[in-house]
């Protein structure tokens, strides 16, 4: 029985044609891979240059520790904890602690239960 | 016409271009089910795969492979490649003719003769081209879609969404059509055997078939 098989290799015309697809394909995929690597690289240097804002906003501020700031010690000497500098003193905890559910109605009832203590 | 019965086999697709074809095919399987899946909501789909997010997984690494294997293929059978290439975009009065008699596939089209075909008729032609460039579009704007899609902008996203999504579409239903005319129509269904199992089909459907490339394998015999 005769089998019939293809040439093998290819002519100029051929390796025009499959190079010249080849060339469209990887142009086409490069444009578009610079647009990305530049997005890519874009998003980066904002990065960048945010953090180094936040940090500089930091370094510029005159108090930089909630703990050294005189108004946050005055209200605990004067309210949060009388005459001392208790940070977790109970009434800190309830006035200052952030609590999250539905029954609004019930967190200001126990607010007001811890209203008057020291 | 001729009476003579032409014996023999044509190798019509060999190992290397098979195995690309299998791997390329059950990767754009996956890849249209699951983008079907994600596009529609449909958890049916999404479950097969163990939820969204793991078909979401699959889907890419399946668009990683459905990038790869032709490349490889390229890479590894250029000389392959190159005829293909040739092939598919060379268009004589022949397949013209062919494209006006739709190759006797349409039942209401009375044709006598149908016109000498190259290794792929007109229509197959028309199609290597679209699926070309279909795979191109679809993997430049999928891989943006995974890699890039908190840097680009969302104007440029969203063309990436929308080339991806109807570039599927486009691509599905060559494929179903493929598929119709490669295995089921009566006319053309010994061509699956020859891609999908040993790549031999008989030298007298060739001959039939693709009367330009045969004389031409004749005389290199």
């Amino acid at each position: 029985m005769s089998i019939f098989t293809e040439k093998v290799g290819m002519t100029r015309r051929q390796f025009l044609k499959g190079s010249g697809m080849l060339a469209v394909a990887v142009i086409v995929t490069g444009v578009f891979a610079k647009i990305g690597f530049d997005a890519f690289a874009a998003s980066d240097e904002y990065i960048d240059q945010r953090i180094a804002g936040l940090y500089t906003l930091d370094e510029q501020m005159a108090i930089r520790k909630s703990h050294e700031n005189p108004e946050i010690i005055q209200i605990y000497q004067d309210f949060l904890s009388p005459g001392e500098q208790k940070y977790l003193s109970e009434k800190a905890h309830h006035l200052l602690h952030t609590k999250y559910g539905k029954d609004i109605p019930a967190f200001i009832e126990e607010l007001n239960q811890h209203r008057d203590v020291a | 016409m001729s009476e003579e019965v032409i014996k023999g086999k044509v190798l019509k697709h060999d190992t290397q271009t098979r195995t690309m074809h299998w791997l390329h095919l059950l990767a754009f399987i996956i890849l249209g089910l699951t983008g079907i899946g994600f596009y529609w909501d449909i958890a049916g789909i999404a479950n097969i795969f163990g939820g969204p997010a793991n078909a979401s997984l699959v889907h890419r690494w399946a668009g990683v492979v459905f990038t790869v294997g032709p490349i490889l293929y390229i890479l590894l059978n250029f000389d392959r490649f190159s005829r293909f290439v040739d092939t598919i975009t060379s268009f004589s009065r022949d397949d013209f003719a062919w494209l006006k008699t739709m190759g006797g596939y349409v039942p209401f089209i009375k044709i006598e003769e149908v016109p000498p075909q190259e290794k792929y008729n007109a229509g197959q032609k028309i199609l290597g081209i679209l699926i070309i460039i279909g795979c191109i579009l679809i993997i430049i704007t999928g891989f943006p879609m995974w890699l890039w899609c908190d840097v680009v902008s969302s104007a440029f996203l969203a063309i990436c969404y929308n080339v991806h999504f109807w570039t599927a579409i486009i691509m599905i239903l060559l494929v179903l059509g493929h598929f119709f005319l490669a295995a089921i129509h009566p006319k053309s269904r010994v061509e699956f055997a020859s891609m999908m199992l040993d790549g031999y089909i008989d030298a007298e459907i060739t001959a039939e078939h693709n009367a330009k490339w045969f004389a031409e394998l004749q005389k290199t015999e």
